[in-house]
């Protein structure tokens, strides 16, 4: 008997953590949705300057950026989203009279990219689409002399490419300040100053004479919380991009990244050469806003996405595929099993008292449907009124049931008594729970009013204050989100928590309340055998 | 390990109790007939157990309106909820006061701590119970107008106010454990540990009382006749034994409480019955019980009948 119900329980325990396994790694699942926890609302307002056709870069999702909710509106335009290889092209040609605008907005999400190692490239041939980002552009006699003699006395000529480029954005990257005065390659490298483009414009030509595939990148970065207070206007920013080793490496002479596309670099276009032209403020005026919008939330409609994806059976029965109005009660209604871990481990193995058996989960429920310190306070009150409220029913001799009914409603009264006067509907606005805890704060007036009469008001106030310290830790529990999600994602969990409830169920050792209990036993038992 | 101590006195615990000794040796079914007071004196007369008489069960609201009628042979009465726990919802009547005022009788009725109760709140306490108010779980029950049962004299130096009472713990019909229950001025007058009753423990193989406390803490005297509670020596010990071994064979219960009160004519009475005994019977015999329990385990006879279980009870606790 014994062993089976350790199998039992053992089996309880691990089969969810058996298939938290492997729906990680076999179906690819995440064990939580990922995390959103910063956005950035992104605005793009464009005034093309000429009448005709005209086109504008675009963000496009790559691995590190994830665009949601993207929507064009124009005035009075046609808009064709050209996909390109690099990048993605709003083009558009203004019919009607006037500037016709397009307004461009999105959500986006930025991960930053890292590499950490970058080994030795001696590749010699690349394909022909590469040829592109090979062609060094035509430059001025002045301009090639001035790289050519840096050239000369940077590089050695027999290294490895990496070992080039890395030669190439270091004094790029240190040696040019950034100036945005200089846009001229000679004046740069003759003066040590230059704009942001022109030092990805140095680097690109350098990497470029090496053989080495590269573009420059366009892009915005996303303002700090001192530039987003002072409102400061954002610009295109330009950064590099090579290709050694058969990956793109990016590369950032004005913010000195190798190797590192920062988390607040938003990469607009791949290819300057393409798409410069269309920057110009002769062609277009543009205007960008964005917003940081803080969030700390579970992004589940990707999880959603993965378990459709999925084709196995068990991440079929995911409760992401119900209707997000159950999804809600479920995600809630999943955590009641820890709470009651919680009341067991409180009650069994510490041995607190409590008004009833579930009553502190429903005060959890209560508290967490409204908040902690309202939920407190309104209990409080509650009970401070009903006990009063009984105390003057009791002199009327009323029926047991309609007196516990009187009671219920003048919780009901006071609850509406509240909101009117408060002017504040928020606390149970749409609170479906809510209702439970008024029935059973209801029921705990009578059962506190008797307890009072009977036990006094010692032992009342223990009980009550247990009550509510059960409750408190349910509620802490209950406030790590990321456990409600857990729970949520995984069900089968439950039958883990079920597991754990059978291990309190079968001790039958001492609860910490009875070394209190029994403290003056053990001691007087040792004090008469010590005067033995 | 904190609960060393707990461990070598053998004392036994909430968890324990509940998990090796009542889920084992108590079967769900018994249950009502320790719970439910009509259900145990009924089965106590068929199997010639003295109870204090049931004067009338009221089993709905209706009766409540001539209830002064069906009570008007009495002068004292006690009201139980049926399925009542730990003494809550009982009140002892110990004086009826009847006077006539322009023809219409008035009742007041006396309670044991002397308070005066209208006979409207008399009856609203019943309602109270009848809705269930006092009983296990809350749910609707039944109330007992009991006959009162007479304090024996041997306890008026050691009690206030009420009537003091025995409780033995009999696990599998042996004795293993007993104390009597004394009432104070700050119990109020009822036999209840919790409101500040005295415990004292009575070693089953005499008779006389080892320990008493109130609490926790140890006493020697009563705090409101000053007797020295050692003195108290209580008589027909074997008859309450035998008694509350007995009471075994008649519900099945392996791990029982009896309460038992010691009444001048009768001799020990049953009170009530109860399947959760409370452990704070350890503290009053300042001895744990687990080792009691484990001997009994260990010896055990199911053909003993229950004089021969006293008398292994008697033996060796």
């Amino acid at each position: 008997m014994r062993t089976k119900i350790i199998i039992f329980t053992l089996c309880l325990l691990f089969i969810p953590l058996g298939i938290l396994f492997y729906k990680v790694n076999y179906l690819n699942l995440s064990i939580l949705p990922q995390k959103v926890d910063d956005f950035w609302h992104f605005h793009l307002t464009i005034r093309p300057r000429s009448k005709d056709t005209a086109r504008f870069p675009l963000p496009r999702a790559y691995p590190g950026l994830r665009i949601s909710d993207e929507k064009i509106v124009s005035d009075n335009s046609e808009i064709i989203i050209e996909h390109q290889s690099d990048s993605n092209l709003a083009k558009w040609t203004n019919l009607g009279e006037g500037r016709g605008g397009v307004f461009y907005s999105a959500k986006i999400n930025i991960d930053p990219l890292v590499y950490k190692t970058f080994h030795k490239d001696y590749t010699q041939y690349y394909p022909r689409s590469f040829q592109k980002y090979l062609k060094v552009p035509e430059l001025t006699a002045e301009e090639l002399e001035a790289i050519e003699s840096l050239e000369v006395a940077i590089l050695e000529g027999d290294e490895d490419k990496t070992s080039a480029i890395r030669k190439i954005y270091y004094y790029v990257d240190e040696e040019i300040r950034r100036n945005f005065g200089v846009t001229k390659i000679h004046e740069s490298l003759f003066t040590g100053n230059g704009s942001p483009l022109v030092k990805a414009k140095i680097f690109n030509i350098m990497a470029r004479r090496q053989r080495v595939p590269a573009r420059i990148v366009v892009g915005i970065r996303t303002p700090t919380p001192q530039e987003e207070a002072s409102k400061s206007k954002i610009r295109f920013t330009y950064a590099n991009e090579v290709y050694l080793n058969n990956k793109w490496i990016p590369v950032d002479t004005n913010r000195s990244y190798f190797g590192v596309r920062p988390d607040n670099f938003l990469v607009l276009h791949r290819n300057y050469d393409e798409v410069g032209k269309y920057l110009s403020k002769k062609n277009a005026s543009y205007n960008i806003q964005i917003q940081r919008a803080k969030m700390n939330r579970f992004n589940k409609e990707v999880y959603r996405d993965e378990v459709n994806k999925s084709n196995s059976w068990l991440a079929k029965l995911s409760l992401y595929r119900l209707p997000l109005p159950l999804q809600q009660m479920f995600s809630t209604i999943l955590l009641i099993p820890l709470g009651t871990l919680v009341l067991a481990v409180a009650r069994n193995l510490i041995g607190i008292p409590t008004l009833g058996i579930f009553t502190p989960i429903i005060l959890t429920l209560f508290f967490k449907e409204t908040s902690f310190g309202f939920g407190l306070f309104f209990f409080s009150v509650i009970v401070g009124v009903g006990i009063v409220e009984r105390y003057i029913l009791d002199k009327f001799y009323l029926l047991a049931v309609p007196r516990l009914s009187i009671i219920l409603t003048f919780v009901i009264l006071f609850m509406i008594g509240y909101t009117l006067i408060s002017g504040d509907g928020g606390f149970f606005s749409q609170r479906h729970l809510a209702f439970f805890p008024i029935v059973i704060v209801a029921t705990n007036i009578e059962r506190l009013s008797i307890m009072l009469a009977e036990e006094g008001f010692i032992n009342t106030s223990k009980t009550l204050v247990g009550t509510i310290v059960i409750a408190i830790l349910g509620y802490l529990l209950f406030s790590v989100p990321s456990l409600e999600v857990l729970m949520f994602t995984n069900p089968e969990l439950l039958f883990t928590v079920i597991g754990l409830l059978i291990l309190i169920g079968k001790y039958k050792g001492y609860r910490l309340s009875e070394f209190l209990r029994f403290r003056d036993l053990v001691r007087q038992k040792k004090n008469l055998e010590g005067g033995k | 390990m904190i609960f060393s101590n707990l461990h070598r006195l053998g004392i036994l615990g909430i968890n324990n109790r509940v998990g090796r000794y009542i889920l084992r040796h108590n079967k769900r079914k018994l249950y009502p007939y320790v719970d439910n007071k009509v259900l145990t004196s009924k089965l106590a007369e068929d199997w010639g157990i003295p109870t204090p008489e049931n004067h009338l069960v009221i089993k709905n609201y209706g009766s409540l309106k001539y209830l002064d009628q069906k009570i008007a042979h009495l002068d004292s009465f006690v009201i139980k909820p049926a399925k009542g726990s730990q003494g809550n919802g009982i009140i002892v009547i110990k004086e009826v006061i009847r006077t006539e005022e322009n023809g219409v009788t008035k009742i007041l009725c006396r309670r044991s701590n002397d308070k005066l109760m209208k006979f409207e709140e008399v009856k609203h306490h019943i309602s109270g119970i009848l809705s269930g108010l006092y009983s296990l779980g809350g749910q609707s029950d039944e109330a007992i107008i009991q006959s009162r049962v007479e304090k024996h004299p041997i306890f008026n130096d050691y009690s206030y106010g009420g009537i003091p009472d025995i409780r033995v713990i009999v696990f599998m019909g042996y004795p293993v454990m007993s104390m009597v229950r004394l009432p104070t001025k700050s119990s109020d007058g009822r036999a209840n540990l919790h409101q500040g009753a005295i415990g004292a423990g009575i070693t089953l193989s005499t008779g006389l009382v080892n320990h008493a406390v109130i609490g926790k803490k140890l006493i020697t005297h009563h705090p409101d006749t000053g007797n020295e509670i050692k003195n108290l020596v209580l008589p027909h010990w074997r008859e309450v034994l035998d008694l509350a071994a007995k009471c075994y064979d008649m519900v099945g219960l392996g791990y029982l409480g009896a309460d038992i009160v010691l009444t001048p004519d009768r001799g020990p009475v049953l009170l009530e019955l109860n399947a959760r005994p409370g452990l704070g019977i350890q503290i009053a015999n300042l001895a744990g019980l687990v080792p009691r329990l484990e001997l009994i385990s260990a010896n055990a006879d199911a053909e003993r009948d229950f004089k021969a279980r006293v008398d292994f009870s008697m033996k060796h606790f």
